[in-house]
């Protein structure tokens, strides 16, 4: 059915179709989307002993866990199957000797792992405030809700929700095209990822602000609180919105130019 | 100009006998080549050098391939999948060029309208049914009519019938067979095939070896990598033979065995009466030696192959001995390919 949809929908794009077909057959997928939904059970323990509010609840989980690592981690092992698939069982000729060119292959590629990455990587965020939305929050947050007076003290969820999603697409944009690049250099492109991941953008980007400027996770976190506009939710030296948009945006095409002269002189044994 | 994109022009089993155009009407390496209107060769590969770090894959090989079959033959680790792959576009030249009709090949998208390539890896895309995997070639190649082209190319090698399954479930010869599929959907004016035979039935290879023929009888530049030296010999008149990485040899398969001349022919001859043909021959200065076997046979060496057959029948003519039967012994590729690969 799945698979249906998307050949009806993607018939001009048959590079784009047939990466999505990959994802859906492989297991990428399905491993990203696991991953996607670590705050869900951590959201599910909280049913069982709320700790704080469920909007603080919800924005610590996507500051804290998701953008730094969830989010990496589940679009790195999306992105670096795109063509890295292909680089191993060596049927990427069959998309490379056609009269199609390199950059026509590269953004298809890339538009497969958004497509498919978006509603992957943030259902769990929407499973996230979903399960929250089943709980009525911890004492302090029932206190306040059952008071007219101070009913508006405690934010609403939902406040938090759409520029979760919002930031998150960020995200898999930027992590996509990321590592899709890094897929083209590097042999073993998901080890490389993981150390990103997790050496640079959750330890050392904690410790060493000059990493900021160049760490997605700022990107996605600065985005995330400006779009929240809580004076409770913050970073450390956020970006403004539209520079944080712009850099997401140059960060996109340098990677998808990058990938593209990669792919010209790449030597496929 | 490259095949319309279209309208296939092999048709299944119906073939014009010779569709070569003028003045190519026996292919041949090197000296047959280029058409006669001074184009380029269809394939020109022109002082190629591959090397890894220090390892030397390919060294300074040149050839030029005209229509019609060709085999690329060498020993495992010759390079010859080297060369291929540097003639698809898919390894970069350390130094030298290919060009195909006359252009480049690497960083040339739109030169793959001429080429087909049959890899040799066996792996494709499981999720995806033959027919699929034909028609996304024949997509990728901008081919218009999508339908009636993946139609054509699955006839041609006998796989409508089973071109809806997936291809996780494909045997390795059925791969085999819909990669030929996927490399023929744009009608290619060139053939890339690396060794094609592989994993396929008796059955099936004979089907794919007759298609082989009828495309490089249709005027295409066909280049088969294989290892199967008998089957070679059934299908391709010239041969490119890489040994270490370097050109052994390249042309009519049977012109090379001739120029090899170190090595003396070997030759069975059945007569009449073999001993008195045999003495006859020994006094020939064509003739290294000559034995009569256990089944009375004549077993000759001579290093000079057309004197001697001609003084064979000259012979026995004079002598009144009837000649049954006169075979190269040792005229095959696999002889060929092995003197090469010891020189």
């Amino acid at each position: 059915m799945v698979t249906a949809l998307s050949t009806v929908f993607f018939r001009p794009l048959p590079i784009t179709t047939l990466t999505v077909r990959q994802f859906l057959d492989g297991r990428a997928v399905r491993v990203s989307g696991l991953i996607g939904l670590i705050p869900a059970a951590f959201a599910l323990i909280y049913l069982l002993s709320p700790n704080g509010t469920r909007f603080e609840t919800y924005t610590g989980q996507f500051l804290e866990l998701f953008a730094p690592t969830v989010l990496p981690i589940a679009v790195l092992i999306l992105a670096t199957s795109a063509f890295g698939n292909e680089l191993e069982d060596r049927t990427l000729p069959y998309l490379t000797l056609k009269p199609v060119s390199r950059l026509r292959i590269v953004l298809e590629k890339w538009l497969g792992v958004i497509v498919v990455g978006i509603p992957v990587v943030l259902f769990g965020q929407v499973a996230t405030s979903v399960i929250l939305a089943f709980s009525d929050g911890n004492a302090t947050e029932q206190r306040y809700a059952a008071d007219p007076r101070f009913a508006d003290r405690i934010p609403e969820l939902t406040t938090a929700i759409w520029p979760a999603l919002a930031a998150g697409a960020v995200g898999v944009v930027m992590f996509g095209s990321i590592f899709l690049l890094l897929s083209l250099y590097i042999q073993r492109a998901l080890l490389a990822g993981i150390f990103y991941a997790f050496v640079w953008e959750s330890i050392l980007g904690r410790y060493l602000s000059g990493i900021r400027l160049i760490s997605v996770k700022q990107y996605v976190q600065s985005i995330f609180t400006r779009l929240v506009d809580n004076p409770d939710v913050r970073i450390d030296n956020p970006f403004q919105l539209g520079s944080a948009l712009i850099v997401a945006a140059v960060t996109t095409v340098v990677c998808i130019l990058l990938a593209t002269r990669r792919l010209r002189r790449i030597n496929l044994e | 100009m490259t095949a319309s994109p279209s309208a296939p022009q092999i048709a299944p089993k119906t073939l014009p006998p010779d569709r070569r155009p003028s003045g190519a009407a026996k292919p041949d390496i090197l000296q047959n080549a280029a058409p006669a209107d001074g184009a380029p060769p269809a394939i020109l590969v022109d002082g190629v050098s591959k090397w890894y770090g220090d390892v030397v894959a390919v060294s300074d090989v040149s050839f030029g391939i005209g229509p019609g079959v060709t085999a690329l033959l060498g020993p495992n680790g010759a390079g010859k999948s080297t060369l291929l792959k540097m003639i698809a576009g898919l390894l970069g030249t350390s130094s030298g060029r290919v060009t195909v009709h006359g252009e480049p090949v690497r960083g040339q998208p739109s030169t793959y309208r001429r080429i087909g390539l049959v890899p040799e890896q066996e792996e494709l895309y499981p999720f995806l049914t033959g027919r699929e995997f034909v028609r996304l070639n024949a997509r990728l190649q901008g081919v218009k009519d999508l339908d009636g082209a993946t139609e054509w190319a699955l006839g041609l090698v006998e796989m409508r019938d089973a071109a809806d399954r997936r291809l996780k479930g494909f045997s390795k010869g059925m791969r085999q067979r819909i990669k030929v599929a996927a490399a023929l959907v744009h009608d290619p004016q060139v053939l890339l095939m690396d060794e094609p035979l592989n994993g396929t039935d008796p059955v099936q290879r004979a089907n794919l070896i007759e298609l082989i023929q009828r495309i490089g009888d249709s005027g295409r530049t066909v280049l088969v990598s294989s290892h199967v030296l008998e089957e070679v010999e059934r299908f391709a008149g010239n041969i490119v033979v890489i040994v270490n990485g370097k050109l052994a040899a390249a042309g009519d398969y049977r012109t090379i065995r001739d120029r090899i001349d170190t090595r003396p022919h070997l030759v069975r001859i059945r007569a009449g009466d073999p001993r008195r043909l045999a003495a006859a021959l020994i006094g020939e200065p064509s003739t290294v030696s000559v034995e009569v076997d256990a089944d009375g046979r004549i077993v000759a060496q001579t290093g000079e192959a057309r004197s001697f057959y001609d003084a064979v029948t000259r012979l026995a003519q004079r002598h009144d001995i009837r000649l049954y039967e006169i075979q190269p012994a040792d005229d095959s590729l696999n002889s060929v390919f092995a003197y090469l690969v010891e020189r």
